[in-house]
């Protein structure tokens, strides 16, 4: 067992993306992961934060980076944006010897401190590297066979600090795709932008992008797409039919979080994973995996 | 500040060119002399720390000067605007830029922007504080960092934007509904620790539009019908101590 200092982030601990949540926890006694919640975790501030000047919202991230040295692990994100803005205050204090000196006082005022040993890590780049493609085949009692899955990485995984994969044209989700079974297929613009929480304020400029990706994803015939962010899947998922009268398309593509792709794989039930959470229902393009898999969920269960 | 400006010399005998040259160069003001042809025989740039007629009247002033003619005079003022830029983490890398364009071309918003994220650069090198810091360039940003990842220079454009949000707060000059947003974010960070979704929406369209929260409820519904929407925010235990930080941080002046 490995273990891990989880940090879920608002989206995915009870918000619009609490099936990533869910579905992570159920992965990872599967994939024989230990996360443990940081205790009391605030926001990591994201983007809207930036906003305030640079010193407040590196000392608001740095809060949780402080406490998560004590314990000594990795600090696993299952949220883009939670995971880009961590890295971010981490290397500002690495970069910006005056900003750390005043962060520094700040956490000192309030009883902590930050010595800068936290490594900030995705829950995709963790399960992918740590845990390993070799070990999830050898996991997988239903293989996704036939199953076209575009997938789509968004921009905070692969982006900015030269990461894991390609910032370009990453490969890493279409292999770990690829390992459970299904196809991925070709999508030119699996790194692009779907808006992100400009949803709120610029809704027609992220319509427009999200339509974009769907036009790409359902042209490349994809049954689903599987995304590794909170934002993603809920601008994909949620506002599809606003996309469709919008722009006067038909898509219905379910839009699924790596994690519940992986567990349905594994065998994990639907329920455990929060499937029906997805405003798109999955049932039409996962229907046959899920039949299957009923019979083996008991087994791998004992096991 | 003083002044830059140009000085056309004519001098009375060509072959004192070398030493007149030599001598220009050795006064304090002058800041670079080249020869010539035509109608004058030099041309100086000096930089007037007072007025820019003491600096003419002094090289007037030697004999072997015929005349003399000002060319151009244009501020010499540093560009606080470049300064208060480059001072901000991440702000100083705009000094790099080559004006490629990459960083435009990659952006999925450019279309949205005022001006394009090379023409922000250019124009904060152009000290243009007030344009830039009015346009909704950087509030139509969506933090993708597509150019910071291809820009050939290094050059943070995601980054800047982030600066330029910064900037145009503390001079009071937000444009657009971003920054309301933004603002319902943090206000929701403050007072729970956590971002309350449903809190966060309600605020930004009781500020911005309360009409146009009609035209989201649909999504809204979605939501709350597939259980993600939590109706209540949930505090964190360290909200006190969040806010000390909070407080901290804008004491020791951030901005």
């Amino acid at each position: 067992m490995r273990y891990y200092c989880y940090f879920p982030g608002c989206s995915s601990s009870e918000g619009t993306a609490v099936a990533y949540g869910l579905s992570t926890q159920a992965i990872a006694s599967a994939l024989d992961m230990g996360l443990i919640e940081l205790e009391d975790w605030n926001c990591c501030g994201s983007t809207p934060y930036s906003l305030t000047n640079e010193l407040e919202s590196v000392s608001v991230a740095t809060r949780n980076l402080a406490l998560a040295e004590k314990t000594g692990l990795d600090l696993v994100t299952p949220c883009s944006s939670c995971y880009t803005t961590l890295n971010r205050a981490n290397s500002y204090l690495r970069q910006y010897p005056e900003l750390k000196g005043k962060v520094d006082e700040i956490l000192a005022s309030v009883g902590l401190d930050y010595r800068g040993g936290v490594r900030v890590r995705h829950l995709f780049e963790v399960i992918f590297n740590d845990i390993g493609l070799k070990f999830i085949k050898s996991k997988v009692v239903n293989r996704l066979g036939g199953l076209r899955v575009a997938a789509y990485y968004g921009c905070q995984l692969v982006r900015p600090e030269p990461g894991f994969d390609n910032p370009h044209n990453p490969q890493s989700l279409d292999r770990l795709i690829a390992s459970l079974g299904a196809e991925p297929v070709p999508f030119p613009l699996k790194d692009h932008c779907c808006g992100g929480s400009l949803i709120i304020p610029e809704l027609d400029l992220a319509l427009g992008l999200i339509h974009q990706l769907l036009e790409s994803a359902a042209s490349n015939g994809a049954q689903c797409i599987v995304t590794v962010c909170p934002l993603c899947q809920t601008n994909l998922d949620a506002y599809q039919d606003m996309v469709n009268s919008r722009f006067r398309t038909r898509y219905n593509l379910p839009v699924l979080f790596f994690t519940q792709l992986l567990g349905v794989a594994l065998g994990i039930e639907p329920k455990d994973l929060a499937l029906d959470k997805g405003i798109i229902s999955t049932e039409m393009s996962l229907a046959p995996f899920i039949m299957v898999a009923k019979p083996t969920t008991e087994t791998s269960r004992r096991v | 500040m003083g002044m830059k400006a140009y000085f056309m010399i004519k001098i009375k005998a060509t072959d004192g060119l070398t030493d007149a040259i030599t001598e220009l160069e050795a006064m304090p003001e002058v800041e670079a002399v080249e020869p010539v042809s035509g109608e004058y025989d030099l041309v100086a740039r000096v930089d007037a720390p007072i007025r820019v007629v003491l600096v003419a009247n002094k090289i007037l002033a030697k004999e072997w000067v015929e005349g003399l003619h000002i060319l151009k005079i244009e501020p010499a003022e540093p560009n606080p605007f470049l300064d208060e830029v480059c001072s901000m983490p991440g702000g100083e890398s705009v000094r790099w830029c080559i004006q490629c364009g990459m960083c435009s071309g990659s952006c999925p918003n450019v279309a949205q922007m005022d001006y394009s994220p090379r023409k922000t650069i250019a124009m904060i090198r152009a000290g243009r504080r007030y344009d830039v810091l009015i346009s909704n360039s950087m509030w139509v940003c969506a933090s993708c960092y597509l150019c910071t990842v291809r820009c050939p220079r290094g050059v943070k454009p995601t980054e800047l934007m982030h600066s330029l949000e910064c900037l145009a707060v503390r001079h009071n000059l937000t444009n657009g509904r971003t920054p309301t947003m933004y603002r319902a974010f943090i206000d929701s960070v403050k007072s729970n620790g956590r971002v309350h979704e449903l809190g966060l929406m309600s605020r930004f369209y009781l500020k911005t539009n309360p009409l146009a929260a009609l035209k989201m409820l649909p999504v809204g519904l979605q939501l709350l019908l597939h259980g993600r929407m939590s109706l209540k925010p949930r505090k964190i235990k360290g909200t006190g101590q969040l806010k000390a930080i909070v407080e901290k941080a804008r004491t020791l002046g951030g901005g």
